[in-house]
This record gives C-alpha cells, sequence and structure tokens, in this order.
C-alpha cells in the first residue's frame, strides 16, 4: 500500500462480528475499523472478547456472523492462511521462537531464500538477520540459538520477524508487553513509530492504560463482547478510560482515600492463621507483608506478572522465597513441598487446572481422594467403602455432574472437572485455602455455584486467599483486596471500600 | 451408569482375556494337543520368567518411566550372588541368604537407576539403555563359562514341582502378581504410583513425592528382574551370561497388551498378567503347530502386532460407549424438557 495517498480507506473493518458459544457469547456485534498508520488499542477486563476479536481477525476461529472487510474484499470468515496471504500478522503473549533454531533461521522460518536448486542461501539469511537486527537495534548476534535469548529478546525478535519479514500490513500485538523489559519495550516502541510512518496498521492488545495512552492512536473499549466505543485516545483520560473499561461510575466522593492496614486489622477479631512477613523472590514479588484471618476471605489482585500466582505457589511449597518469613499459628515454618504445606493444613488450587490439577485419564472417584487418601486406610490397606462414601458425598455436596464415580475425568465438562479439584482440597480439609483463579474457563452457572461454595462452606473455620482472572469475582467474594503490582503490594481495600474501577486503576499502579 | 454400559466397559476393560479364551479356542481346535494338562502346564511354566519381567516393566510403565535394564539384571544379579558363594568367598554362602541376595542385588540395581533418573534427571530410556549394556557386559566379563551345579536350595523356585506336578515357578508367579494386584488396587502407594504417571505436577500438588514413587519403581523392577533370574538360573541348573537377552522387548508387548501405557498412568496387574500370558501362549502354539524355525520369530512378531493394533481399538471402543452414553443423557434431558 503506498503511503499517504488512500490513508482514509480503513485496511480492515469488521461489521457486527459475533462468536456464539454453548452457554457464552464471547463477542456480540462487534466493529473495529482500522486505518493505515494507525496504532489502534484494544482494551478491557479479562473475557470481555479481546482474544477472540483476535484470533477472527487472524483467522484462527471463524465469526458466528458478521463480516469482515479487509481492503475492500467481504469475507464471513478468514482461514489461518488467507489471513498471512492478506498480510495480517500476531504476535501472542507466549513467544513461540524455535529453541534449536538461530536467531536468523527463527526470523527466516519458513520462507528461506532458496537458490534455484532449493537449497537455503544461508550467507544471505545470516547477512539479512544481521543487518534487520542492526536497523531494529535489538543487540543480539543473528546467529546466537533461540533457546539463549531471553523471554523478552525472544518476544522482541518474533515482532521484529512480523514487522520485516513476514512484512505484515496489519500486526496484531497481543499483550507483548507482559513480558518484554524495560530496555526492549523501548526498541518496541521505537520500532511501533517507524512502521507506523510506513502505512502499516498495528492493533495493541494490553492492559496497561498507561501504554495506551503512551502508544495509542485510538482505542476500542470491550466489555462483555461487546465493542463499548472507539475513541481518539487523545480525548480521554485514565479515569475515563477505567470507567469504561469496568462500566462503572467513580463514586463522587471519591478523594477519600481508602484507609489501609490498620483499620482492617482492628476489624479483625479471629485469630490469625497465616501471616506473611517481607517475602521475597527475586524476579516475581518483593516484601510481601499481610495477614490472613480465620473465616476471612482475601483477594490478590493483580495483571499478569504482578506476582500473584507466584505467592500463592509459594505458600504451598511449589516454589520456594529469597527471603522473608511465613509464620503459621505463631511459628515460623518453611514450606519445602506440596505434600508439607498439606501436612501444615495449607491447600492449593492450581491455576491450570489440567496440566496441574488433575489426573485426567483416571476416574473421578481418584482424583477426588488423591489428597486425602491416606486418612482413608484401614490398616495397610484403603478402606475402599469409606472412600467410596467420601466420594459421593462429595460429588453431591459440589453437585459434579458424571455418569458415575469411575468416569475419567477428561469426559467432563470443564466446570465439572474444576468442581472436581475443588472437592480434592476441600477433602483434606485444610485450614488455608489458596485459590489461583478457580473461576477461569468455566461457565457462569459453575462460576456462581463455586463461589458461593467459597463464600460459605471453605471459609468455615479457614482462611482463604483467592485469585481472580475477574475483579468483579473478587469483589464478590472477598473481605479484603490486597493489590499488587509490579510484585510488590500496592494498595489493599476493605470490603466496605470496593470499587471496580478504584481497584482497576491501582492495578494498573496508579492512585486511585 | 446403565447396565449394558457396565457390561460393555467390564468387557472393554478384560479385553486381554477376551482374546486369550479366543486364542486358546483356536489353538485348541486345531491342535488338539494343546489343550492337554500338561500343555497348559507347560505354558504357564514357560510364562513364569518373562511374566516377571512383565509385571516388572508394568509397574515402571505405570509411572511413566521406561526400564530396559530388566533383562540384563535378570543375568547379573544370579551371576553375583552365584560368584560370591561359588568362588569369591571360600566358605560359600547360606543357600538361603544367596536368594535373599539375588534379589538385593536387583533392588539396588532398580535403586541406582531409581536415584539417577530422578535426582540427576537423566531421561529413563537413555539411563536404563546404558545400564541394560553395562550390565550385560559385566556379565559377560565375570561370566565368560556358565556356572553349575547351584545347589537344590537356590533352584528350588526355579525347577521344583508341587503336586499334581505344577511347578513351584508358577504358584510364585501367581503369588507375585496376587501381591502386586493388592497393592497396586488396595493401597494408597498403588494410588501414588497411578497418580505418578498420569500426571506428575499433578500428583505432585497434590502432596505426592513423586520423585519417590518414581525410585520404588523402579526397585520393584529390579527386584522382579532378580526374580526372574532365580528362576531362570533354577531351571537350567546354571547361571550363563546369555539368560534374558531380547527379553525385553518383549515386556513392553505384555505390558501394552495388559492395559499399560507408554505415557504411564495406567495399567493393573491382573491385565498385565493376561498380556505375559497371551505372549507365553502365542510362543507355544508357534512351536506346536511346527512351523519353520526360520519364519517362527517373524510370526511371533506378527501376533503381538495384531494383538497391539486389536487394543487400539478397545480404546476407541471404550471412548465410543463414552459418547454414547453422552448422547443419550442429551436425548432423555431434551424429553424431559419437552415433557
Amino acid at each position: 500500500m503506498k503511503a499517504g495517498n488512500k490513508s482514509n480507506n480503513p485496511l480492515l473493518r469488521l461489521e457486527r462480528v459475533s462468536k456464539l458459544y454453548p452457554g457464552t457469547i464471547a463477542l456480540y456485534n462487534s466493529c473495529l475499523e482500522l486505518l493505515p498508520g494507525e496504532v489502534h488499542g484494544v482494551i478491557g477486563k479479562n473475557g470481555a472478547g479481546k482474544s477472540t476479536l483476535v484470533k477472527i481477525i487472524s483467522g484462527i476461529i471463524p465469526p458466528t456472523s458478521g463480516l469482515i472487510l479487509l481492503q475492500g474484499e467481504e469475507h464471513r470468515a478468514l482461514t489461518p492462511m488467507e489471513a498471512r496471504q492478506h498480510g495480517i500478522g500476531i504476535v501472542t503473549q507466549e513467544p513461540q521462537v524455535i529453541p534449536d533454531f538461530s536467531v536468523a533461521e527463527n526470523l527466516f522460518t519458513p520462507a528461506y531464500p532458496c537458490n534455484r536448486w532449493k537449497s537455503i542461501r544461508w550467507s544471505q539469511i545470516n547477512a539479512r538477520a544481521a543487518e534487520i537486527l542492526r536497523q531494529t537495534g535489538i543487540d543480539i548476534s543473528a546467529r546466537a540459538k533461540g533457546s539463549d535469548l531471553t523471554i523478552s529478546e525472544q518476544q522482541l525478535l518474533l515482532v521484529t520477524k512480523a514487522f520485516y519479514v513476514d512484512n505484515a500490513q496489519i500486526i496484531i500485538l497481543d499483550e507483548v508487553t507482559a513480558s518484554l523489559s524495560e530496555k526492549d519495550e523501548r526498541l518496541l516502541y521505537e520500532m511501533i513509530s517507524r512502521e507506523k510512518a510506513k502505512q502499516k496498521a498495528i492493533i495493541y492488545i494490553t492492559h496497561r492504560m498507561a501504554e495506551i495512552v503512551k502508544v495509542c492512536d485510538r482505542v476500542t473499549v470491550l466489555r462483555d463482547g461487546q465493542t463499548i466505543v472507539t475513541e481518539q485516545v487523545s480525548r480521554l483520560n485514565e479515569r475515563e478510560l477505567s470507567q469504561l473499561i469496568t462500566g462503572q461510575e467513580f463514586p463522587r466522593d471519591s478523594q477519600k482515600m481508602p484507609e489501609s492496614k490498620a483499620s482492617a486489622a482492628s476489624e479483625q477479631r479471629e485469630p490469625v492463621l497465616l501471616s506473611v512477613e517481607r517475602l521475597t523472590k527475586a524476579g516475581n514479588y518483593y516484601d510481601i507483608s499481610f495477614d490472613l484471618h480465620r473465616n476471612e476471605i482475601v483477594g490478590l489482585a493483580g495483571l499478569r506478572g504482578s506476582g500473584r500466582t507466584e505467592i500463592l505457589k509459594t505458600l504451598s511449597g511449589i516454589l520456594h522465597a529469597d527471603t522473608g518469613k511465613v509464620i503459621l499459628a505463631g511459628k515460623a515454618r518453611g514450606i519445602g513441598s506440596p505434600a508439607e504445606a498439606l501436612k501444615q493444613g495449607i491447600a492449593y488450587l492450581p491455576e491450570d487446572r489440567d496440566r496441574e490439577g488433575l489426573i485426567e485419564k483416571l476416574s473421578v472417584r481418584f482424583n477426588l481422594s488423591l489428597s486425602s487418601i491416606a486418612s482413608l486406610r484401614k490398616g495397610l490397606f484403603l478402606d475402599k467403602k469409606a472412600e467410596l462414601s467420601r466420594t459421593k458425598g462429595l460429588v453431591n455436596l459440589l453437585s459434579i455432574e458424571t455418569p458415575s464415580t469411575e468416569e475419567e475425568v477428561h469426559y467432563l465438562s470443564g466446570g465439572n472437572k474444576q468442581k472436581v479439584v475443588v472437592g480434592r482440597i476441600i477433602s483434606r480439609k485444610p485450614k488455608i485455602f489458596l485459590l489461583d483463579e478457580p473461576t477461569k474457563g468455566i461457565d457462569i452457572g459453575t462460576k456462581a455455584s463455586i463461589l458461593e461454595m467459597v463464600r460459605t462452606k471453605l471459609r468455615e473455620n479457614a482462611g482463604v486467599l483467592i485469585t481472580s482472572p475477574g475483579l468483579e469475582d473478587l469483589i464478590a467474594v472477598c473481605d479484603r483486596i490486597i493489590v499488587l503490582h509490579e510484585g510488590r503490594i500496592v494498595n489493599e481495600f476493605l470490603k466496605r471500600d470496593f470499587d471496580e474501577s478504584r481497584v482497576y486503576l491501582a492495578m494498573q499502579g496508579m492512585r486511585p | 451408569m446403565n447396565r449394558r454400559m457396565r457390561v460393555e466397559l467390564f468387557f472393554l476393560d478384560n479385553l486381554i482375556w477376551a482374546i486369550i479364551v479366543l486364542f486358546f479356542g483356536i489353538n485348541a481346535f486345531f491342535t488338539p494337543s494343546f489343550l492337554k494338562y500338561e500343555n497348559i502346564v507347560n505354558i504357564l511354566y514357560h510364562s513364569s520368567i518373562l511374566s516377571m519381567l512383565v509385571l516388572g516393566q508394568g509397574i515402571v510403565l505405570i509411572t511413566g518411566n521406561i526400564d530396559l535394564s530388566i533383562e540384563s539384571t535378570l543375568a547379573f544379579a544370579p551371576a553375583i550372588a552365584m560368584l560370591l558363594a561359588t568362588k569369591w568367598i571360600a566358605a560359600g554362602l547360606n543357600p538361603y541368604f544367596s536368594i535373599i541376595l539375588t534379589v538385593l542385588i536387583g533392588a539396588c540395581v532398580g535403586l541406582a537407576n531409581g536415584f539417577f533418573i530422578t535426582r540427576i534427571g537423566i531421561n529413563s530410556f537413555i539411563h536404563t539403555l546404558s545400564l541394560l549394556i553395562i550390565l550385560r557386559g559385566l556379565t559377560l566379563y565375570l561370566v565368560p563359562f556358565a556356572i553349575f551345579k547351584l545347589g537344590p536350595v537356590y533352584t528350588f523356585l526355579g525347577s521344583a514341582r508341587m503336586a499334581g506336578k505344577i511347578p513351584v515357578a508358577v504358584l510364585l508367579m501367581f503369588f507375585i502378581f496376587f501381591i502386586m494386584a493388592v497393592i497396586l488396587k488396595n493401597t494408597p502407594f498403588g494410588r501414588y504410583l497411578l497418580a505418578t504417571g498420569g500426571n506428575p505436577i499433578a500428583g505432585f500438588i497434590s502432596g505426592i513425592n513423586t520423585k519417590r514413587m518414581v525410585v520404588f519403581a523402579f526397585i520393584i523392577s529390579g527386584s522382579l528382574a532378580a526374580v526372574a533370574g532365580l528362576l531362570a538360573a533354577g531351571r537350567q541348573d546354571a547361571v550363563n551370561n546369555s539368560m534374558g537377552k531380547d527379553m525385553v522387548l518383549f515386556t513392553f508387548a505384555g505390558a501394552i497388551l495388559g492395559g499399560c501405557s507408554l505415557s504411564g498412568g495406567k495399567g493393573t496387574a491382573l491385565g498385565i498378567l493376561g498380556g505375559a500370558l497371551l505372549l507365553g501362549m502365542i510362543n507355544n502354539s508357534l512351536t506346536l503347530i511346527g512351523i519353520n524355525v526360520f519364519i517362527l520369530y517373524a510370526t511371533y512378531g506378527l501376533l503381538i502386532f495384531i494383538a497391539v493394533i486389536l487394543d487400539r481399538i478397545r480404546v476407541k471402543l471404550r471412548e465410543l460407549v463414552f459418547y454414547q452414553e453422552n448422547i443419550r443423557k442429551l436425548r432423555s434431558k431434551a424429553n424431559a424438557a419437552r415433557l
């Protein structure tokens, strides 16, 4: 596309695009317009439909209805190949370089320059790669291996590939800054502004409002699968943006700062179950201190990379802190492994239930009794009757939908799988629950019942630490929300001060 | 779950035994001598050595690992024990103690395997491959000629027969399989083994010391390989350096036929026994038919191939049963909604 002369014709337009899944509406009548030479921000909460939108544009999933207009051509849906041919490139959150290929090879895979005998021209590849790296200012060797790069360098390499090698006209950057270092972030911004000048269009997806303000020309806000508004970034400030994202007005008396720690502690008459003192793990979290009382539900709110998962994993013995203390029932404890954590009454519900939570090829009964099986012993052997009755009890309590307790777990739906993991950790009757995104990827009904379970059954005589992909879940169940930003506690809200927009701003590292 | 589904699943989960019955029937039809009491005892007797290895391999597969070294341990463990008893220690050894020693040597080989695989983090295939070669090499070096005359106590398990001409080895085989069945099905330890192979990360997070479970599995397989060595040595009243050679690949065939999976987390002692016995039966029937020696090995392989294909079909059918059950449920839900 020649610079300048067509600048008012959009490169890409989505018209009333919807994507329905059984049980959920991921995207509903959404519109998006992309002009040449613009950086278009897309922002919204988790589950607002950002990733669905991106997948439709890059051809990974077909929309249920709606039109995609690419340079004037109408499409009902794109395939990944078509998207590539139309110059659409995508860089995702998790960089995917081939570890054993050199930087140059990674750049030119799969379209290697060849001579006419189809033999790869290595000298040309290496020379061009070195040239591209020099231009972009990335300080890595073209001959370094993919596995020798830091995550940040890998991410930058893929952005470079999309811009300079694949020569895409429309580039989707899906939360790429989540894994970029500060230095590489600057390089990215420079690259973006150079490419903008070449009339390319960039779709910029991020959770950080500061970035939208910094790099984007226009922004489209998504909420509950709908495009709420598309606006020039220069006309919005961060407060307005945060209101658009959460859909909630700031209260009038928003000057009043929530009183933190002192009043929080005074409100708690229950004994402290767990207290964390200046816990630090370099690169993940720093100086984390808080108390967890009995019958209390505390939420850890923060963006990806804020350290919330790592804190829970440390308390459950999977990761280990560099310095700091964990005090359980008045005694400082080292938690070396999940087995030790369980012995001390700490149960962890992992964020990734398929990979870390379940043994899918084994039965519901097997999975439910996995953590508590030692207590079902009768002499040397298992008390199978007791096991079965306990299993049935849990299936009823959590209303897990399964034809029988002997069904293999991979036949269950996502929500029911999650209930099985919840059942497994309940069965051990722990004193402290660490719930890492218990509501991730499950349908609304199950979500409600799991949250209800947390609020009633789990907190009985126990303390709960919970994280969630959506703030509304935390607001619904928590007594207190601790806000993390880049590994540090930046704020704390008590139940009476809960306000989605404010917590959202705090998660961005800003003063609400 | 309705009754029909339960029956279907029971049949599919125990398909190996159905195949055994079928194979038995076909053989009995074509070669009547197959059915003779002596021949059946013979099949069991000849299966007993391989079955120990198959069981060991099965346990290791359950934890998601592979043990190639068992066939060398089979020769190595009795070789060391007998060298000690007949050569290295002038006074000799108490024969009962040498039996225990044999099993202990196997257990130590397993412990070493487990240590290197879990603590140093070597892939189990590569590690046990090196041990397969090392132990065979050591046995060849230490036992250039067979060691004869092992004594009646040491050969009792491998060669003695009880009333009704039932070999002690067969009784021992059933006894060990029974013990393993109880351990796998009825103890927390058995659950932990399955969980370790089914999903090591989830197992670890739910509080299992998964590394220790892998070490235990290798100790079990090493010990069982030593027991197989005891039986083999006892049968021929000698320890020679080629015992167990080329058996390890058949242990995979047997374990997979018995319902284990190379990716771990699957397997029962009963199924593994079935897999081992089917291998023994195939071998026996081919010998009885008097098939050309040169084609025997290939035919053996072909029959294993067919059996493994059948096993894949079994897995697919099992999925189909659940799929149909889901359809049925959805239909009845829809019907209920209409009413």
